[in-house]
């Protein structure tokens, strides 16, 4: 039974159930006209959702197996933590000293060993951003919230 | 009605908008070549960039990538059979047996031969189908723009094939991000919950940065390609004009090609690959000897490659006249005009008649500029980018993508908001979810809100007023065609197996 219930489809169709009904209390606030839409939408969704859930659920009592979302979990679990972790980094301790950090780790990380290459490709992605942005398009960067403190 | 076309010119071939295309275009070859990579994502992570440039420029660099990313994608489909775009798989059937024999080189001088042409076709296509078409849709009112909004909507799910529920869970998820922000009329909230930088809604850039170039970063970054490499030495290039000769039998493929691609194009919701493999199908259905296609014949890569990329400006005709987008691509595209504050239909052509004329032109220019950017010299040069590490073009990406969404507006809230819509990208994605039609969701979601508030309010408030007049019905009518349509032919398929079985 839990099997069928972590199902990827299931769980995706009862993330945007949940969701979606969660919506729907802010939405009847709002004037209805101004609501017509958002609300059209977010039923839309639930009725979807209810017919992928029992669709899905149909495939399972046929014995149908589940496609898995990815091969390497772990990876591509890591993808996404090491893409956030550069986000917050860029934004507490500043874009300069993260990008330094993130370019060569996520390339080593994921593969590739190479310590000249690494180097290198720091070097020239960094320097490419500095003189093109930083210096030729005067964009500035987030220095990092915790130096401002 | 082709003044505007021709007075247009002279602003095109200005340095920086003609710089812009051919930069575009060597882009374009780049992304192409790189399996993972697409036209689609490299216009996404671009966007954001082009904040600041004038329009024709950013749309030149936008015309060049997709033209360049049509033929890149035959680079690797040749000397490794990986396409490096979905369209370019029918290009692997003949292109890789060529490139076993030692005639890899030639194999890429036909396409990319045969990419300019199919691109020269198409954009000839939009040059002559979109404004004449523009001048009907300038007769629209609020409820026939609505009934266009709601068709251009029903088309990309229901011709875009596989599951319609999946379809229209898109269409809904982007039509409800588009009404997030303050409202058109009132000015009231609607679920901001409290965030300033929401006001004012969500801009389409952080939506195409999240949902188009995440997924692939995190599929470079899953499964590192590990191929052999290709060393250019081998693949036996010659200059470019002299393998031309060889191909003057082509012709008929050419003309077959260009027509269907030019077609598929203009259809919502189809794209490269069909247009490739109808077309590969049909010119080996005329073919004199069917036998040989699959072990090097060079007119098969002919057939794909101008099939592929005669889709490109004419994926654009829907887009531009009534806001349609032909592919995924083309929907990109629209949120790169929006940037600009170009909204894509009727208004168009009468309110920036230099800028969507110029987008033409560059649109002819960059399919020109493939055979001398993309000859032998530079296709061997092309094909070393085979060899670059994945893990490290994910991270390089991975910066610009933050730059980009940053720049935007210059802080870190839209950096997060992006990465959201990335996870959910990413998960529908892997789930097989359409990704246009959240794009097309948040584009026509507010534009078809505003028109269907304003023939209400003309109606005063009478329902009716959306039917009231024969274009809207011959809308209406179109509409429920295409939902019905795919269903009923569903139907007579599964019916014919039973018989049949």
């Amino acid at each position: 039974m839990s099997n069928r219930l972590t199902r990827p489809e299931t769980l995706t169709a009862l993330g945007i159930v949940v969701v979606a009904a969660g919506f729907l209390v802010p939405a009847a606030a709002l004037r209805p006209i101004s609501a017509l839409l958002p609300v059209a939408m977010l039923i839309g969704l639930i009725v979807l959702s209810v017919v992928l859930l029992i669709s899905d659920q149909r495939k399972a009592a046929a014995g149908e197996a589940a496609q898995p979302m990815t091969k390497s979990p772990k990876r591509v679990f890591g993808a996404f933590a090491l893409i956030v972790a550069y986000a917050l980094a860029t934004d507490f301790i500043g874009f300069y000293v993260s990008t330094v950090v993130a370019v060569p780790l996520t390339a080593f990380l994921f593969g590739f060993r190479n310590p000249l290459g690494l180097a290198l490709a720091t070097v020239i992605v960094v320097g490419a951003i500095w003189l093109i942005f930083d210096f030729g398009m005067s964009q500035d960067f987030p220095a990092g919230r915790l130096w401002a403190a | 009605m082709y003044s505007d076309l021709l007075s247009a010119l002279p602003e095109v071939i200005g340095f920086s908008n003609f710089a812009a295309v051919i930069i575009g275009v060597i882009a374009g070859i780049v992304v192409g070549a790189m399996p993972g990579l697409s036209a689609t994502m490299a216009i996404s992570v671009l966007v954001p960039f082009t904040f600041g440039l004038e329009p024709l420029v950013a749309l030149g660099l936008m015309a060049g990538i997709y033209n360049g990313a049509m033929y890149g994608g035959a680079i690797p489909a040749v000397l490794l059979r990986i396409p490096g775009t979905p369209a370019a798989v029918a290009t692997t059937f003949d292109g890789y047996p060529m490139a076993q024999k030692g005639e890899g080189g030639f194999a890429l001088q036909v396409a990319v031969v045969s990419s300019a042409i199919g691109g020269i076709a198409s954009a000839f296509a939009l040059m002559l189908l979109a404004p004449p078409l523009s001048k009907v849709t300038l007769l629209f009112g609020p409820s026939e723009v609505f009934w266009v909004a709601v068709f251009g909507l029903a088309s990309i799910i229901f011709l875009l094939g596989g599951n319609p529920v999946k379809g229209l869970i898109s269409a809904c998820f982007g039509v409800f991000v588009s009404v997030i922000g303050a409202d058109p009329i009132y000015g009231t909230d609607r679920f901001t919950f409290g965030q300033l930088e929401m006001l004012d809604g969500i801009s389409i850039v952080i939506l195409l940065v999240g949902l188009y170039a995440l997924p692939p970063v995190i599929d470079l970054l899953e499964t590192p390609l590990k191929t052999d490499g290709v060393e250019s030495s081998k693949l036996g290039t010659e200059p470019i004009w002299k393998a031309m000769p060889r191909m003057k039998g082509f012709w008929k493929t050419w003309l077959r090609s260009s027509v269907i691609g030019i077609w598929i194009g203009i259809l919502p919701g189809a794209g490269g690959s069909m247009a490739a493999f109808m077309s590969y199908n049909e010119a080996r259905r005329s073919s004199k000897n069917p036998e040989k296609w699959g072990e090097g014949e060079p007119e098969g890569v002919a057939a794909s490659e101008t099939a592929n990329n005669a889709d490109t400006a004419s994926a654009l005709i829907p887009a531009l006249t009534l806001g349609i987008p032909g592919t995924a691509v083309a929907a990109v595209m629209l949120g790169g005009l929006l940037v600009h504050g170009l909204q894509p239909g009727p208004m168009l052509f009468r309110e920036n008649p230099d800028v969507v004329f110029g987008f033409m032109w560059q649109f002819l220019f960059g399919a020109i500029l493939l055979i001398l950017l993309g000859g032998s010299l530079a296709t061997n040069s092309f094909a070393r980018l085979l060899n670059l590490p994945r893990p490290l073009l994910g991270s390089v990406i991975i910066v610009l993508m933050l730059i980009g969404v940053y720049s935007i507006h210059g802080r870190m809230f839209d950096v997060y908001l992006m990465l959201g819509f990335g996870a959910v990208g990413w998960v529908m994605d892997k789930l097989k979810f359409p990704l246009p039609p959240v794009v097309l969701g948040l584009i026509l979601g507010g534009f078809a809100e505003e028109n269907l508030r304003l023939a209400l309010r003309i109606g005063r408030g009478d329902w009716g007023v959306l039917f009231q007049n024969t274009t809207s019905l011959i809308l209406v009518a179109l509409t429920v065609a295409v939902i019905v349509g795919p269903i009923v032919k569903r139907r007579m398929i599964d019916r014919r197996k039973q018989a049949e079985s």
